[in-house]
Parts: C-alpha cells; structure tokens; sequence
C-alpha cells in the first residue's frame, strides 16, 4: 500500500467519524502545523490554542474535503484560522487604541513568556512582511508544490515563484 | 496534483527566469529551505495531542448522538403526521359513510304546506297549539299527582283528547 493509499484511507475514516483515524491525522500532521502556527505568532500558547482550534475544524469539515492535495486543504484551513486570529487581534488592538500600529509589526509585538527562547530565524522572519512570511511558512510547513501555493493563494504561479524567491533570499541574507 | 518533492524546481524557473537567474533563484530556495531544517521549531506538547484527541473523540461522540437524537425527532414526527393524517382520514370517511345513511323526511305533510289558504290554517294551528298547551298542562298535573281525578281516568282522558287533536289536525 502507498502514501497516498495510506492517507486516502484515513481520510474515508475520518469522513465516517472514525476516532482511530482523527488521531491518525493528529499524528501526522500535528508538528508541522505547530510549527506553522509557531513560525507565524512567536508564541507557543497562541499556537496551542490554534492547532486545538485546527482540528476540531478538521472534525467539522472533513465531509467538505473533495479530494486532491489533503496538505493543501488543511493549510488553507490552517491559513484561515491564523487569520481569523489575526482580525481578532486587530480588533482588540482597535479597541485599545493602537491603531497606528500595522498588520506587519503585529508579529514582533506578540508577547512571549519569559521561558521562551526564541531562535535566531524567528526574529528574521519577523523582518519580513506579513505576507512574504506566510507564504514561506506554507512552503516549508505544508510542502506545497508552487503550483499548489498559487492555486491556494489564487494567484499567477510566477508571482508566487517570484515572491517566494525574493523572501527566501532576503531570509537567507538576514540569517548570514 | 504533486507535493513539493516531485517538482523540478530549475524547470520551474526556467520558464520565468534565464539559465543564469534559474541557477541563483534555485540555491536561494534550496539554501532558505536548509536554515528552515537548521533551526525547527518546537514541537507541540504531548499533554496538548492528548487533549486535541480527546476533544476530538468528545466532538465525535456528540455529534453520533445528535445525529441520532435527529433521526430520532424526524422518526417521531413522520410517525406523528401519520397517525394525524389517519385520524383525519378515517373521521372524513365515517362522515361520509354517515351522510349517505340519512334519510331526510318531513314530519308535516306535503298537503299542509303546499296549502294555499293560510288564514284557515293560521286559525287551526291556533287551535291546535291551545289543545297541546292544555294537554302539556295535564301531563305536568299527573306527574306532580295534583290532578282530582284517579290516574288511570285522567290517562284515558288525555287519549281521547290527543285522539280528536289528531284527527281535527289532520282533517283540517
């Protein structure tokens, strides 16, 4: 039996509301959206609180997954969820009245318990823009093909290739 | 569609980019891609799997019994519907059955109200509801025995009056 054969049936599970399967799911995808999640709040508890978030939407929208890339669909959800979390955010920073902070500068304000240590490529992808940033993150973490990325992000494959290079590149600049 | 692994990524890059630029664009990739497995990040806590599974066997659980709890309330409505509709029906039926059992008929006769002399009738009708009154009145004397005479006498007498009523009524 395959990967995909493999998956294919956890997936069929899952859509019949098998436990066994769900956990399966949790196993083989929980890290790397952790580190998805990780990578794009700097924050471990935000991060728990949106892999929990991540799967229990998992749980309510497996019937709508149509088939193809399976990575795909749940980094979308994923990206959906950060997102929403992201609004969220901006709301309550409107609400405080720091409006003049932008989307951009939110990830280096996220707060960080004083145990946490944060490594030298965090504090580099802070540098970057939001968006570049993200879709570094969906690159490594989801391990989309740019064909997929684009399709996700709805845009032409060449812009997702080109920003894509240009934020990788600058990335590996900072780290040097 | 192909994960990341199965792509060619200097072909890719090849199409937007010359032979030179497609060298650099993929070492930038590939080089970025190495720092991402020099420096990964942390891995959820074993507590926090724990609890995601539980949560999710908890979410299957409930939405099992609701499912059912929905087949369930469906079942009871149809079967509501059902008995509802029966009654309805059947009352319709026995309604039916009934009307075609009755039988109209009228207790005056034809020739009484197809009569076209209405002050002689007006008159006899007169006569007629004063002799009941008078009857109804000795009928109320009998049962509360305030009547002089014996039962049996007073009885026969109420015959023979309701006899000639009867016969002056229908004789006209």
């Amino acid at each position: 039996m395959t990967e995909n054969d493999d998956l294919a049936r956890i997936i069929t599970g899952c859509k019949n509301g098998d436990n066994e399967c769900f956990s399966q799911v949790v196993d083989m995808y929980a890290s790397r959206c952790y580190g998805y999640f990780y990578r794009l709040t700097s924050n471990k508890s935000v991060s728990d609180e949106l892999l929990s978030i991540l799967f229990v939407k998992l749980v309510e929208k497996i019937g709508s997954y149509k088939g193809g890339s399976f990575e795909s669909w749940l980094f979308r959800i994923a990206s959906n969820i950060f997102h929403d979390y992201l609004r969220i955010k901006q709301r309550q920073r409107k609400l405080l009245d720091e409006r003049k902070k932008q989307l951009e500068l939110e990830t280096t304000v996220f707060k960080r318990s004083d145990s946490e240590k944060i490594d030298n490529l965090q504090v580099q992808l802070s540098k970057l823009d939001a968006d570049t940033r993200e879709l570094i993150m969906l690159r490594f973490y989801s391990q989309m093909s740019f064909k997929e990325l684009a399709k996700t992000r709805s845009e032409p494959i060449g812009t997702t290739l080109s920003k894509l290079h240009r934020g990788l590149k600058k990335l590996r600049e900072l780290m040097e | 569609m192909n994960g990341r692994n199965d792509e060619n990524l200097k072909e890719l890059f090849e199409k937007f980019y010359n032979s030179e630029q497609t060298y650099k664009a993929v070492e930038d990739v590939q080089k970025a891609e190495q720092i991402f497995r020099e420096y990964p990040a942390p891995e959820p806590d074993k507590e926090l799997i724990a609890g995601i599974k539980t949560a999710i066997a908890a979410g299957l659980l409930s939405r099992q019994r609701g499912i059912f709890r929905t087949i369930a309330y469906r079942a009871a409505i149809i079967a509501a519907s059902v008995l509802i509709l029966a009654a309805i029906s059947i009352n319709l039926l026995d309604k039916r059955g009934r009307s075609e059992k009755l039988v109209y008929a009228s207790i005056i006769p034809r020739a009484i109200w197809e009569s076209d002399n209405i002050a002689i009738d007006d008159a006899d009708l007169a006569v007629l509801t004063g002799e009941i009154e008078q009857i109804e009145d000795e009928v109320l004397a009998l049962q509360l025995g305030e009547s002089d005479s014996n039962g049996d006498s007073a009885a026969t007498e109420l015959e023979m009056e309701l006899i000639d009523a009867d016969s002056y009524f229908w004789k006209g």
